[in-house]
């Protein structure tokens, strides 16, 4: 097992409740505005909490798909949700960067998610500055039917920025920090969809980190790749771990072990057990995670 | 012996009864009927196809033999001798036009420039009108020759159709058996030399007639008066240069006379490129017939253009908005409305045209703060821009369904990616889903254009039926201009033309323009649309 040693691991999950009253009056204003504090994967300190779900029921149209959900996640970890299928993991990734907004008929009925103290459900919150700052990595790799260099600097221009220079700098970066630079170093100008499927989801990566989110969604990543693409975002995983956070949804458990410092199991829509990566497939509290851990259903 | 049939095909048991008895008829199972039902129903398919085809062929290109005759008789009548005359004829009459466009000009300039009455205005232009009726009658002995011609060449020409019709007359005698009625019919062979022996003759008169013209002519410029204004006397020096020129022509006329040859054979390029070239389509004409596309192919290009122009910007646009902006009731209230104007007949439309579109235009047109439009203000009502504007109704309900299936056929993936990457709807809008459906989008506008181009109901009502080509002088007012159109012209005179005539045929040759065009244009469409699908994956 590779598992990276969990960085922190003296703030238990039930985070004391007192940092979570305070923090709303300590930075009220949201940083999600373009002038405020530039993009970078530096600004929260290594365990702190970075993001704080409280309380939060979240319903399609009727259907109630998230009952109360609290969950402190840290910066500069990685965090695994894990759980059967249809249990909400993917639901609540989605509702980190709002892109459940794209879907008609979902609303957050009750409760809080909190960003550096900031509520991103509030109306004067810019998704659009939000979703710069969490990015995401889907399911099934998507890159632009553009240029490999177009892919990667999209979200750049988007943003305004135009010198070429800088543009050739951050592509190098970008492509160099998702492990792609020195398979496609010679094919910039080639189209992103003639790479192999582990290449492509590779390529995604890169186009999440080339605007240097703070939060990296990862929604199942490897589950449409082969075993070997799968080792190498992976090691991709382990490696970007020291700059940003990452949240990742996945269905393989090892993978969740493997990679993460802290695993969230959720079922039907609850969260069940939140701790070390470690405790809880070594022991963990709850029976129903004991039994999917070890496999007897899921 | 009977030992391993017995142990290949050992007595299924009792109760696995898997085989069934299948009803055939003919037979044929019910499988194969319905097999043989639908196969059937696409051979029919191809078959029609081909028939269609086969029959515009042999039809229209029986047209080419035909227009190489009535070409040969052009020339060998002296129909085609007459014409260089007529030509030069025609040439001065244009010169004259232009001088009474001058006198109008510098009548405005006398009343609105110098405040002159009306009579003052004509007194002062006394001495110009004098210069106008010596310059316009010097063309008159020409003038007096060639109608002289016109009627020897007529006589000539009708006495070779009457010749041909009482040989079809005896042709058809002899096909029923009556040798003896066939025997009577009179048949009088045309000779071409000796019927064009007075024609020709007449050469020396024409030269003397035309250095009589040319010295008049000339000597007529020097009473040129000079017009009030610096602009009228430009125009006045444009018109001295123009005549100039002309006359300068004059001796290549006799030349074209001196080596003309009615024993020349046309050439069988000339067939063709008197239709696809010819400038007029006239028919029924006490002279000659032409028969060429040009003015109805640019009448269907400047309807289709003018259509394009308005229904790519709607229909794509609204396509972009239901498909990506609009809420789902906005969708479901919009939606059918759009698709719902592809129910309505084009003969309704092409009614609402002249009854209420054409005039609401043109009075428009007539309002004063809008006299920048250029070609504003008109006067027909039924005109290019009247059928352009149907058109695009007609042309949008296509353009947006085509492209909302482009546009929806975009991956949602990519939309989200872009999303996740903080762009705004505005900016996924235009970076990702149009151009990963431009392809589709493309598609899209070109079956529209196939749609607009072989529309015929609205563009017979409503762009005005003048087999002319339009004057493109004036730039963009053009689209005020009435026109004819391929698919309006076979409408219009199908009904009329007899059966196998050289117009009937040439009637079928546009269709088969009309059809080719359409070919090109859906295969251009379905080879976009192909390769779209694969840069998707």
């Amino acid at each position: 097992m590779v598992i990276a040693a969990p960085i922190l691991m003296d703030t238990p999950p039930s985070a004391p409740a007192k940092s979570s009253a305070e923090k709303p009056s300590v930075r009220p204003m949201p940083s999600f505005v373009p002038s405020a504090a530039g993009p970078g994967a530096s600004t929260a300190p290594i365990g702190k909490t970075l993001v704080d779900i409280s309380h939060l029921d979240f319903f399609y149209n009727t259907s109630q798909a998230l009952h109360d959900i609290n969950l402190k996640i840290e910066a500069k970890n990685v965090t695994a949700f894990i759980g059967p299928s249809g249990c909400g993991k993917s639901t609540l990734l989605r509702c980190l960067n709002r892109m459940n907004d794209l879907i008609d008929g979902t609303r957050v009925a009750r409760g809080t998610i909190k960003i550096h103290g900031v509520d991103i459900y509030q109306p004067d919150v810019d998704v659009i500055e939000l979703r710069k700052r969490v990015g995401m990595v889907f399911q099934k790799s998507n890159p632009f039917p553009k240029s490999i260099y177009e892919n990667i600097t999209f979200g750049l221009r988007l943003q305004g920025m135009n010198d070429s220079a800088k543009l050739d700098e951050i592509v190098e970066k970008s492509l160099r920090g998702a492990a792609l630079w020195d398979e496609v170093k010679d094919r910039l100008g080639a189209s992103g969809l003639g790479l192999s499927g582990g290449q492509q989801q590779r390529l995604c990566i890169a186009r999440a980190i080339a605007v240097e989110p703070e939060v990296i969604l990862m929604d199942e990543p490897c589950s449409a790749l082969d075993p070997v693409a799968t080792a190498k975002v992976e090691e991709l995983i382990q490696e970007l771990r020291s700059r940003f956070t990452i949240i990742i949804v996945t269905h393989n458990m090892q993978q969740a072990a493997r990679c993460s410092d802290k695993t969230a199991f959720f079922y039907l829509g609850k969260l069940i057990e939140f701790a070390d990566t470690r405790d809880i497939f070594t022991k963990p509290a709850n029976a129903q995670t004991e039994a999917y851990v070890s496999g007897r259903f899921g | 012996m009977s030992e391993p049939t017995t142990i290949a095909a050992p007595a299924a048991p009792a109760g696995f009864a898997i085989q069934k008895k299948r009803l055939r008829l003919l037979g044929l199972t019910v499988d194969d009927t319905i097999k043989a039902f639908f196969g059937g129903n696409a051979v029919v398919a191809i078959v029609v196809l081909t028939l269609i085809t086969f029959f515009l062929m042999q039809e229209g290109l029986g047209f080419f033999a035909q227009n190489r005759q009535s070409l040969q008789v052009y020339r060998q009548a002296g129909l085609e001798y007459v014409d260089f005359i007529r030509t030069e004829v025609d040439d001065h009459t244009a010169l004259t036009r232009y001088l009474s466009d001058l006198r109008l000009r510098q009548l405005t300039a006398l009343t609105e420039g110098r405040k002159l009455s009306l009579d003052e205005a004509n007194a002062a232009l006394a001495n110009f009108d004098k210069f106008s009726d010596t310059f316009s009658s010097t063309v008159d002995p020409v003038r007096s020759l060639l109608s002289d011609l016109t009627e020897q060449a007529t006589a000539i020409k009708t006495k070779f159709i009457v010749t041909g019709d009482k040989k079809e007359e005896r042709a058809q005698l002899l096909a029923e058996g009556k040798t003896a009625e066939a025997a009577a019919v009179k048949i009088e062979e045309t000779d071409f030399a000796a019927e064009l022996k007075p024609l020709l003759a007449t050469l020396p008169a024409f030269k003397e007639a035309n250095r009589e013209f040319s010295r008049a002519l000339t000597a007529s410029l020097e009473g040129a008066p000079v017009p009030p204004t610096p602009e009228l006397v430009a125009r006045m020096e444009r018109l001295k240069q123009l005549t100039r020129d002309y006359l300068a022509r004059l001796p290549s006329v006799e030349r074209s006379l001196e080596t003309w040859d009615y024993t020349l054979p046309i050439p069988a390029w000339k067939t063709v490129s008197s239709f696809v070239f010819g400038r007029q389509w006239l028919t029924a004409s006490f002279w000659q017939d032409w028969y060429g596309v040009i003015p109805l192919f640019i009448g269907s290009l400047m309807v289709s253009i003018v259509a394009l122009t308005l229904a790519v910007p709607l229909g794509v646009g609204a396509a972009i908005y239901i498909n990506q902006i609009a809420s789902l009731r906005e969708q479901r209230v919009i939606k059918p409305c759009i698709e719902f104007i592809s129910a309505i007949p084009s003969v309704v439309l092409g009614f609402f045209g002249i009854a209420v579109l054409g005039q609401a235009l043109r009075a428009l047109s007539q309002f004063s703060w809008l006299s920048w439009v250029p070609g504003f203000p008109y006067s027909e009502r039924l005109n290019i821009l009247t059928a352009g504007c149907l058109l695009a109704l007609i042309a949008v309900p296509t353009i947006f369904t085509l492209a909302e299936d482009a546009l929806n056929n975009v991956p949602r993936a990519l939309k989200e990616a872009s999303f996740a990457l903080g762009a705004s709807r505005l900016q996924t809008i235009v970076r990702i889903i149009v151009p990963a459906s431009l392809s589709g989008i493309i598609s899209a506008v070109l079956l529209g254009l196939g749609r607009v181009v072989g529309e015929t109901m609205v563009v017979l009502l409503c762009a005005g039926n003048r087999i002319a080509i339009p004057d493109f002088t004036d730039g963009l007012s053009v689209v005020t201009q009435p026109v004819h159109t391929m698919t309006g012209i076979i409408a219009q005179e199908m009904g009329e033309v007899v059966r196998g005539s050289i117009h009937y045929r040439a009637l079928f040759v546009v269709g088969l323009v009309l059809f080719v065009l359409s070919l090109i244009i859906n295969y251009a469409a379905q080879k976009i649309v192909r390769k779209y699908r694969i840069s998707i994956g």
